[in-house]
């Protein structure tokens, strides 16, 4: 019986109804208006599946013509030529989707997708400070990386890289005195930088460093301009034996002088 | 902190479970917990517009949703989302005109179309099937049920929770009847069902 209501040519379902509702008319008793309404439960739930038995022609929506519907918005290119296969010929824009997107965000509620803004943190390498003339260094890739949050690590590699630069100006000192054995150098010669005052006092600072460790000495020559040569050995021993002759020595250079 | 911890969560728009709320941000605070929470929802709600949903009470987890109405929502947004977000409302649109659940055959059927096919890279999408049964599925944008009793088994696609609470069935109507040049009125049960 269930299969005949549910059968789409089939108007049982209308004539049960039919039927029941001339019967309601005769109702006095109340069991009779419950059975009545049990038949209409009954009734209404047999029609809504077949309801959706019939699919589309009940809701009047047409895939197709939606799908072709969205094509346009999608921007298509028809062509003139009809194709064999089911798809309608027509060619699709890259930004085909992102059309249907932009409308489509419409409709939506979305969170927008968080981003940051800024990214962590680098920092650069330590400058590569400028190499005095005869003296090639391979280690530049030595330079370490700093990580800002590491500042412990930050002074870690800042002491080393001054202790690198005092014994690579030893090692310059000693090689040019190895060429002239006698001749002392010009402490400016040495330690000015023509190009840069900022280097200049740096490399004071580390010609200080030698001396302080009795690396090398400053004495004043004839005409009283001083001259640094690097110690020998000997003399390093012994003159650290010795009360030590330590004398400081303020030096002022102003940006005017070194011009 | 858990305002931020959810914001960032959000991105993949997967919902956030309480158990990864607890490990990640309250550590200490577990007793606090509901208390946090509604801070958490406060904030996120005066001072970005966003509300927090409780998607799944059994499991407890949440999505973000924005309480703006939605033309006023203009934000920039990337192509890939964008892409996507189309093919969704496609399908969405395609699941509700039929009556809220349609065969995997006849959505695949029908997206075929659009060029989209299962099992075929697309230029766009990729792995499409993949992106519509898995991505929008943990993304509770899709729902889809094994149907009993089929063999080859055969699925039934429905709008998952957060395409309810995301966009309506007006809302679709309405996109629907936009594409189409029509007065959404012109289906009249479907508009039935989306303005009761």
């Amino acid at each position: 019986n269930r299969e005949e209501i549910l059968s789409s040519k089939s108007n049982r379902l209308t004539e049960a109804l039919e039927e029941a509702n001339k019967l309601f008319e005769k109702v006095c008793r109340a069991r009779e208006a419950a059975l009545d309404a049990q038949f209409l439960v009954l009734a209404s739930n047999l029609g809504k599946e077949k309801a959706n038995e019939l699919h589309s022609e009940m809701t009047s929506f047409d895939s197709a013509t939606f799908a072709e519907d969205l094509l346009t918005l999608m921007g298509i290119n028809r062509t003139e030529i009809e194709e064999n296969d089911s798809e309608p010929g027509g060619f699709l824009p890259r930004d085909a989707w992102q059309k249907v997107g932009e409308e489509a965000l419409k409709y939506f509620r979305r969170a927008p997708t968080f981003h940051y803004m800024l990214g962590s943190f680098k920092s650069d390498p330590p400058e590569a400070k400028q190499r005095i003339e005869r003296q090639k260094k391979a280690s530049r890739g030595e330079a370490k990386q700093i990580m800002p949050a590491q500042l412990k690590k930050m002074e870690e590699s800042h002491e080393e890289a001054t202790e690198k630069e005092v014994e690579r100006i030893l090692g310059i000192l000693q090689t040019l005195f190895e060429n002239d054995p006698d001749t002392p150098i010009s402490f400016f010669d040495f330690v000015i930088d023509p190009n840069s005052f900022a280097r200049t006092v740096e490399n004071m600072f580390h010609v200080s460093f030698l001396i302080r460790d009795g690396l090398a000495e400053i004495r004043l020559d004839d005409d009283k301009l001083p001259i640094i040569e690097p110690t020998k050995s000997r003399k390093g021993v012994e003159e650290n034996q010795g009360p030590g002759a330590r004398k400081q020595v303020v030096m002022s250079l102003t940006q005017e002088e070194w011009k | 902190e858990l305002v931020q911890f959810l914001l960032v969560k959000d991105q993949k728009k997967i919902p956030i479970k309480k158990a990864d709320m607890l490990k990640n941000v309250m550590g200490e605070y577990r007793e606090a917990y509901t208390e946090i929470v509604s801070q958490a929802g406060r904030i996120l709600q005066e001072a970005f517009g966003l509300q927090l949903v409780e998607i799944d009470p059994k499991l407890h987890s949440y999505i973000l949703i924005s309480s703006l109405p939605c033309a006023e929502s203009n934000h920039p947004c990337r192509a890939k989302e964008k892409e996507k977000m189309g093919l969704l409302i496609v399908i969405l649109s395609f699941i509700f005109m039929k009556g809220n659940t349609v065969k995997d055959n006849a959505l695949w059927e029908f997206l075929r179309w659009l060029r989209v096919h299962p099992g075929e890279q697309h230029e766009i999408f990729g792995d499409v099937q993949k992106l519509v049964t898995e991505e929008f599925v943990r993304q509770k944008y899709l729902k889809i049920t094994p149907i009993p009793l089929l063999d080859p088994p055969q699925f039934s696609y429905q709008w998952g929770p957060r395409a309810a609470l995301e966009t309506s069935k007006e809302d679709i109507l309405n996109f629907v009847a936009k594409v189409q040049g029509k007065n959404p009125k012109f289906w009249t049960s479907q508009h039935h069902e989306a303005t009761a």
